[in-house]
């Protein structure tokens, strides 16, 4: 069995690579665009996906147009490589090939994050509907009218983006694959929510909200935004018991600042000020450690640019023992799709760079081999850089919303004091639940919580608090 | 028309008269004006006497008013385009 085994890894391990030796041949040639060109697409054959980059980008900065062989063949090792194999490339030669849909994406994903809405629409439009990254494609451009406040072309791409998101999910024959249309599938209605949302039509946003299964990926995110949903259609009880699903067990990895903001403001409007300064003084007491922890490490190893990489590497007990919290930050960034992808590209560079050290001596193995760290070098760069961003965010983050919690404790006090003045007070010094106060319609499903989360029950939860903002004389209070 | 003849001449002759009467007081020598205020002026306001008719009640009164209130901008959420931006950067 043993020996089946070591077989097959042989096997397998001899497949992943071809040999380079009719790449080898073509590079003897004397260098040309059509020489690059070669070498790229022999090299894609053999699966050296990262080196066949360094010729592919060569031949697209000096050719005027692609033909649809190569077209392919960039295609592909953007799915192998990852988009910013080509994103970050001279934005001058992107432009001049957005008829190739290929690096439309890619220049469009640049404009995007540039803020550059206009022209990451414009480049985006040469992606075809049916095209491989017609969902992304479709998806961004959403995003982008969304930004320019064109809600109707918006409205009309993310459309789009379910209806070809979907087929390629139906379609799929690898369960990953599936999963990642799912996903953008999904993004799409969020974003339809959002639009909704921001125009104030909020009964339209939960119904877009409410799409999204809980076994998805995007779930515990919405549920901030169905809480804020709740909260401004003032169903104040739905959004605190929206926000209680992130106290169970199954997402102790998630943090989020904003909802204990969310929390103390539901309470306050419904002039439960006790329950709200409760909130408050628990939220400075529960993330200010894990800003400590934070600063520390940040502090620290700001200037590394390896550390943090590494920290997503090193086993849990270590990172445990930094701070549980920092454990859990590694989890989260972890589960994010753009950092999963560039992370599994990394992984195959540093085998390709196995395979090529293992090659036989000659030019173009040098070559290869001195690309690839170079590759190698600026993604560590970059990847390193993405989590010590996510870090530095969210220590901003929990700031941010210490401020906004003093902000709401300075208005109870005042609304405290302004009662005094008025020789009155709330008609209960703590007004607690009943049924009679939940807000339910037919189709939404009601929990008693008994202290227990169960999963088909997340997100569904509502407390039935009763508003405690009438006024009475003095004396006159239950 | 001899009524204004007799008006024009008059009016003519009578400005050189005029003139000659403030050369006159230059070449006698400035008279100097010497003003003098009080240094103090004493009023006796309960000698004071308003005329009219009160209105004001007679008694010390304070009108009630209510109290001016200034809320705070809590925090809100008009959108999540912040979180669109993170998607879309977060996408492949």
């Amino acid at each position: 069995m043993k020996k089946l085994v070591l077989i097959l890894t042989f096997t397998l391990g001899f497949n992943a690579f071809a040999s380079i030796d009719k790449a080898s041949e073509i590079y003897k040639k004397p260098q040309s665009l059509k020489r690059d060109r070669e070498l790229s697409i022999e090299l894609f054959k053999s699966k050296y996906f990262f080196s066949a980059l360094a010729f592919a980008k060569n031949y697209i900065a000096g050719v005027k147009e692609l033909d649809p062989e190569f077209e392919a063949v960039i295609a592909k090792l953007m799915i192998k490589t990852g988009t910013m194999s080509f994103s970050y490339m001279d934005r001058k030669i992107l432009k001049r090939h957005l008829k190739s849909p290929t690096l439309a994406l890619a220049y469009g994903i640049r404009m995007s994050q540039l803020k550059k809405w206009n022209e990451s629409n414009k480049a985006l439009s040469n992606v075809p509907a049916d095209h491989r990254f017609g969902p992304e494609a479709r998806m961004l451009q959403g995003a982008a009218l969304n930004m320019l406040m064109k809600d109707n072309e918006a409205v009309e791409m993310y459309k789009q983006c379910i209806k070809v998101s979907k087929k390629i999910e139906d379609d799929a024959a690898k369960e990953k694959l599936g999963r990642y249309y799912a996903i953008i599938k999904e993004s799409c209605f969020i974003h339809l929510g959002r639009i909704e949302y921001r125009n104030g039509n909020y009964e339209e946003a939960k119904l877009l909200y409410r799409s999204i299964p809980k076994t998805s990926y995007r779930f515990p995110y919405i549920l901030m935004e169905k809480a804020w949903n709740a909260y401004q259609r003032e169903d104040y009880n739905r959004s605190l018991g929206v926000l209680v699903t992130y106290k169970n067990p199954l997402m102790s990895s998630y943090f989020f600042p904003e909802s204990e903001v969310l929390r103390a403001l539901s309470y306050f409007k419904l002039c439960l000020w006790e329950d709200s300064m409760v909130t408050i003084e628990n939220y400075y007491k529960r993330y200010k450690t894990k800003s400590d922890a934070l600063k520390s490490i940040l502090m620290k190893h700001k200037r590394s640019h390896t550390y943090f990489l590494k920290l997503i590497f090193a086993p849990i007990e270590e990172t445990e023992k930094l701070h549980p919290y920092v454990r859990n930050m590694m989890t989260q960034i972890r589960k994010k799709i753009k950092f999963s992808i560039d992370l599994v590209s990394y992984k195959k560079a540093q085998n390709e760079l196995k395979f090529i050290k293992k090659l036989p001596t000659s030019k173009l193995k040098y070559l290869m081999e001195g690309e690839l760290k170079e590759t190698l070098k600026w993604r560590t760069t970059h990847l390193n850089h993405y989590i010590k961003k996510q870090m530095f965010d969210f220590v901003n983050q929990i700031h941010r919303f210490s401020y906004e919690m003093f902000n709401i404790k300075l208005e109870i006090l005042a609304r405290k004091r302004d009662l005094v003045w008025e020789n009155k007070q709330l008609i209960s010094s703590r007004s607690r639940g009943s049924h009679e106060n939940l807000k339910r319609e037919s189709d939404e499903h009601f929990y008693d919580f008994r202290g227990e989360f169960w999963a088909d029950e997340l997100g569904d939860y509502s407390f039935g608090l009763k508003s405690n903002c009438e006024k009475v004389r003095v004396g006159v209070a239950k | 028309m001899k009524k204004l003849l007799t008006l024009t001449i008059l009016l003519v002759l009578s400005n050189p008269l005029v003139a000659q009467d403030k050369k006159s007081s230059k070449a006698t020598g400035k008279q100097k004006v010497i003003y003098k205020y009080r240094k103090y002026e004493k009023f006796d306001l309960g000698n004071l006497e308003i005329k009219g008719s009160i209105v004001a009640p007679g008694d010390l009164s304070v009108k009630e008013r209510s109290r001016r209130t200034f809320s705070r901008d809590l925090y809100d959420r008009d959108n999540f385009n912040k979180e669109v931006i993170e998607d879309i950067r977060n996408l492949r």
